[in-house]
């Protein structure tokens, strides 16, 4: 087994601040003295990423996804611990370094503002030294994935975002890039542009095996295209692992959702269904929550279907969003004084409380 | 399936990107060059009113009288090939790179495998082949007709000037690329920026030549860079500096710039360090 593509450990960020003090009394003061904190925006974060391996990055805003992202592509220096990427040191050898990642931050665009997408492309070619034929090559590969061969010749001004986007996205990648860094590469784009990004990133990790680290707050995004997610919150990872491991661990629940007819008889708020209660959520139609450490769907299913006039019947699980909103709350819960300990399945990670949130 | 190789065959391939930042800046640069048609007007006018004060001030002495070593052509001339080379080594790196770093888009550069010193030189020289074809030809043309400008004063001392104006626009770069990084630890970049253009617009000689200076003054200007900006191609286009003089000022000329581009590595490396790129 080949050693990670990317290996972290104990990375710290942290950003002196100058408070300033409200109004006029305060903005004198700061004339003279200012107080100066310090901000932990990643506090001592360790993880591998495989290689050919599409790991999802997610936290709220100001949790220091970015700044993560940052480090490890080279352009922030950390305050302290260790990152191997490629068997190189990011921000100390970012020449070298820079030659084989690809990075997409979805706010920018690294390519030209005022001219022709295509003279970004050649200037990037250029760069990284792409041959003529390679060159073309993919840039067909491109224009069949992203439908990019008609958006070349357009200043980058005049075009939409997710136009903009697919053509950063195939910037990001025409030297064929061992690690790939998307921050936010969805953000601001329809259903329709953000379904185009995503079969274009799963298409591109399958062909060229790729590291993909994704940051994104569209949480559908790590959904269809990670197998593993890193949750960070206040500068600390909270879950390494599946997605299913982080739904089953945190929030594992099941709803069966059914339309009965004929409607029950006075049309109730609430219904037995053998020891479970169904809650209407409109007329005729109710939802069961289950709770999987204590009873299989399966069971709850049988008993519905046999007691019930179940005319329609639909299991779900809990939106991931639902299960990053529940974690985030007990995240901050816990850093509430003298709060009780994590309900179960609290991450071990989320302990102490050294960070404060940056912005 | 990684990375393809760069094709290694030239011992020149290392120049490619920049050659590539060049051509990507002057492309961009032509995205806008309506706004520049006013600029040839802008240059001549100033030409223009520094011809009349010239012209005020040697007709006080009458006619074939000398200033600081100038005759009245020969300082119109000096005028004339001054603003025209402003024309061309004028670029506003300084300006740009600030506003990267303020805006945080020094991130997309920095994700490249580029020498960021190299590439704001590279656009710099960009920004000057453009602006020798928009600005310098039309308005050193202009300036020709209608002024009485002197020819240079032989072919070689031509061939020499058009040496001196490149390792100008060389300088210019190096100079700005080091003023915008002072720029940055700033609160005012603009304020820096109109505080370089005052100092060097002086300094280089471009409105007053060097032999005005009261002479305390000029023996420390020799020994500065800026007056390589204007003065030293002026005078070699004139024929007030040939042969050994030329050569000495043109060395100095060119080790100033190498000596302001190890500046600028220095400085760029101290910054580095220190740039927080801005959001998250």
């Amino acid at each position: 087994m080949s050693e990670p593509a990317v290996r972290v450990r104990d990375l710290v960020k942290t950003f002196e601040v100058t408070r300033k003090s409200p109004g006029l009394a305060g903005a004198l003061k700061g004339l003279f003295r200012s107080e100066r904190t310090t901000l932990t925006a990643v506090d001592h974060v360790s993880f591998d990423l495989d290689r050919g391996e599409m790991v999802g990055y997610i936290g709220p805003n100001g949790a220091g996804k970015s700044t993560t992202i940052k480090m490890l592509t080279g352009i922030l220096t950390p305050t302290s611990g260790d990152v191997t990427a490629l068997g190189l040191v990011p921000w100390r050898d970012r020449r070298a370094y820079t030659k084989s990642i690809g990075v997409v931050f979805g706010q920018r665009t690294q390519l030209w503002w005022d001219i022709a997408v295509v003279e970004s492309f050649r200037l990037l070619r250029e760069i990284y030294g792409v041959s003529e034929a390679d060159y073309a090559r993919r840039m067909k590969v491109f224009d069949d994935l992203l439908d990019v061969g008609r958006l070349l010749p357009q200043p980058v001004r005049k075009l939409s975002l997710g136009e903009r986007m697919r053509c950063d996205l195939a910037a990001s990648l025409l030297h064929e890039p061992t690690l790939l860094f998307l921050d936010e590469p969805t953000i601001g784009l329809d259903v329709v542009a953000k379904a185009n990004v995503r079969s274009f990133l799963k298409e591109a990790n399958k062909l060229l095996s790729t590291t993909v680290i994704l940051t994104t707050h569209d949480l559908d995004d790590i959904e269809e295209l990670c197998e593993r997610v890193v949750l960070i919150d206040r500068g600390q990872i909270l879950w390494d692992g599946s997605l299913r491991g982080l739904r089953d661990r945190h929030l594992p629940e099941a709803r069966i959702r059914f339309d009965l007819n004929p409607i029950p008889a006075g049309d109730p708020a609430e219904l037995s269904v053998g020891p479970w209660r169904a809650a209407r959520l409109s007329q005729g139609r109710y939802q069961i929550v289950v709770d999987k450490r204590e009873v299989g769907t399966a069971d709850v299913l049988r008993e519905v279907v046999r007691d019930l006039p179940v005319l329609d019947l639909a299991v779900g699980e809990p939106d991931i969003e639902e299960v990053v909103a529940r974690i985030y709350r007990e995240n901050a819960a816990l850093r509430r004084p003298g709060a009780e300990a994590l309900p179960e399945g609290g991450a071990p990670g989320a302990v102490a409380h050294r960070g404060v949130r940056r912005g | 399936m990684s990375t393809a190789l760069a094709p290694a065959s030239s011992p020149f391939a290392f120049a490619r990107p920049y050659l590539a930042f060049a051509r990507t800046s002057f492309l961009n640069l032509l995205a806008y060059r309506a706004r520049y048609f006013v600029g040839i007007l802008t240059y001549f006018f100033n030409a223009t009113v520094w011809y009349y004060i010239w012209r005020a001030l040697f007709h006080e002495k009458g006619d074939g009288a000398t200033l600081g070593g100038f005759t009245f052509p020969q300082m119109l001339t000096y005028v004339a090939t001054g603003w025209a080379l402003r024309s061309f080594y004028f670029n506003e790196v300084d300006r740009e790179l600030a506003s990267q770093v303020r805006e945080g888009r020094l991130a997309m550069t920095l994700i490249k495998p580029v020498d960021i010193q190299a590439m704001t030189l590279s656009q710099a020289l960009g920004e000057s082949a453009f602006r020798l074809v928009l600005f310098t030809v039309p308005i050193g043309a202009l300036l020709a007709l209608v002024y009485p400008v002197l020819p240079p004063a032989s072919p070689a001392a031509f061939g020499l000037f058009l040496l001196s104006g490149l390792l100008s626009a060389l300088l210019v770069g190096a100079i700005n690329f080091c003023v915008g990084l002072v720029a940055i630890r700033t609160t005012s970049i603009l304020g820096v920026l109109r505080a370089k253009y005052l100092v060097l617009e002086l300094l280089s000689g471009l409105l007053v030549p060097v032999a005005f200076f009261p002479e305390p003054a000029r023996k420390i200007l020799v020994w500065l860079p800026f007056l390589h900006m204007n003065d030293t191609p002026g005078r070699i286009w004139l024929g007030l500096a040939t042969g050994a003089d030329a050569a000495r000022a043109l060395a100095l000329q060119a080790g100033w710039t190498v000596a302001l581009l190890l500046l600028g590595r220095v400085l760029w490396n101290a910054t580095a360090r220190r740039i927080e790129v801005q959001g998250g």
